[in-house]
């Protein structure tokens, strides 16, 4: 900085911003996480798959109700409740 | 004399009115839940009033810490949404520090002052499930109302994964339907149960202090283990408190990523 000493004008915030988004990208995006993120990253596990089944749950026993048909969707949406859990389970990780 | 009275573990998430209102038929008395939000809002413009109030190049220690908060969360929706994302930084903001400030305040230990009435003791918003479930209504009425505003019908693009055979279509937008259908139940159900089960556990293990205490003679001894249980639980509430922000806000990123990218899957 020893040459922008003598100068009126700092150098531009744009041209700073573009720097330090250089050096920012220079280090490694997989930085391991601190530890607390291990514990955050089993709940949100848990839950996504525990959602899913849940929702799916739900809707089956609200057309079964509406069709009168019990349990078909029931068992349709247990299943893919479980699906769309794991679908979750697989984007979270 | 003040006498100990070991109240159950579910005590705590009783909801009192203190004053009480009524809208029609419609229940809007000022509850111990509502107080502590208040308190809890007042305490965050409290806070960042005075963190602000004379902002200098140089922070001080106020507006460092002000500072540290913001960094935090701006890194966090720039990383997850890309430059796009700046628009959300204040509800992202918010939510994290409404959050924080929830689940921290509801850690205070009730000052146990004889005849202090009940619905001022320490009460944690976030461990009821109705209120998690309207701050992840709001996400994700946030993610459709913009996916749709954005993206326009190819917001639909979200449920129908690329490069499939078009007979395995129907059951996988099924499938994707459904898990976006979960999500604002996930990011509820996560909040409030870790909130609910922290200050349960942590409730009974200080009953079980009190208990083995009145109980008197050598079982006194055998309140010592129970005790730093306690202890330690409360630390780990303390993580899970910040742990619980975080994940919230995270997944509210993760959500608007969603929203402003619908398109480009």
């Amino acid at each position: 900085m020893a040459s922008n000493a003598g100068k009126d004008q700092p150098p531009p915030l744009d041209a700073f911003s573009e720097r330090l988004d250089a050096m920012r990208g220079e280090d490694d995006p997989e930085t391991p996480k601190p530890s607390g993120a291990a514990w955050g990253r089993a709940m949100r596990a848990s839950s996504e798959l525990l959602a899913g089944i849940f929702v799916g749950s739900l809707l089956g026993i609200g057309l079964d109700r509406l069709l009168g048909s019990e349990p078909w969707f029931l068992l349709a949406g247990i299943g893919l409740g479980f699906a769309a859990g794991l679908r979750n389970l697989s984007r979270s990780l | 004399m003040y006498r100990f009275r070991a109240a159950g573990p579910m005590e705590q998430f009783e909801i009192l009115p203190i004053v009480d209102l009524h809208l029609g038929s419609i229940n809007i008395s000022l509850t111990n839940s509502a107080l502590w939000m208040i308190i809890g809002t007042g305490a965050i413009i409290v806070f960042f009033f005075a963190a602000t109030r004379r902002a200098a190049l140089i922070p001080g220690r106020l507006q460092s810490a002000a500072e540290i908060f913001y960094e935090f969360v701006s890194d966090l929706v720039r990383d997850t949404i890309g430059p796009e994302g700046r628009k959300f930084f204040p509800y992202v903001f918010t939510l994290f520090i409404w959050i924080l400030v929830s689940n921290l305040f509801g850690l205070f230990p009730t000052i146990p002052i004889p005849g202090l009435p009940h619905w001022l003791h320490t009460f944690t918003p976030t461990s009821h499930l109705i209120v998690t479930l309207a701050l992840a209504t709001m996400t994700i009425s946030i993610v459709i109302v913009y996916g749709f505003y954005k993206n326009g019908l190819g917001f639909f693009k979200l449920f129908a994964p690329s490069g499939l055979p078009l007979w395995l279509m129907p059951l996988l937008v099924l499938i994707e339907v459904i898990s976006f259908l979960s999500r604002p139940l996930s990011l509820a159900i996560r909040l409030f149960a870790n909130m609910f089960a922290g200050h349960v556990i942590l409730k009974l293990f200080a009953g079980f202090v009190v208990s083995l205490l009145s109980a008197g003679g050598a079982v006194m001894l055998f309140g010592i283990a129970p005790f730093f249980g306690a202890v330690a639980v409360t630390a780990l509430e303390f993580l899970v408190a910040a742990l619980q922000a975080y994940v919230f806000a995270v997944l509210t990123c993760i959500y608007l990523n969603d929203a402003v990218h619908a398109a480009d899957h």
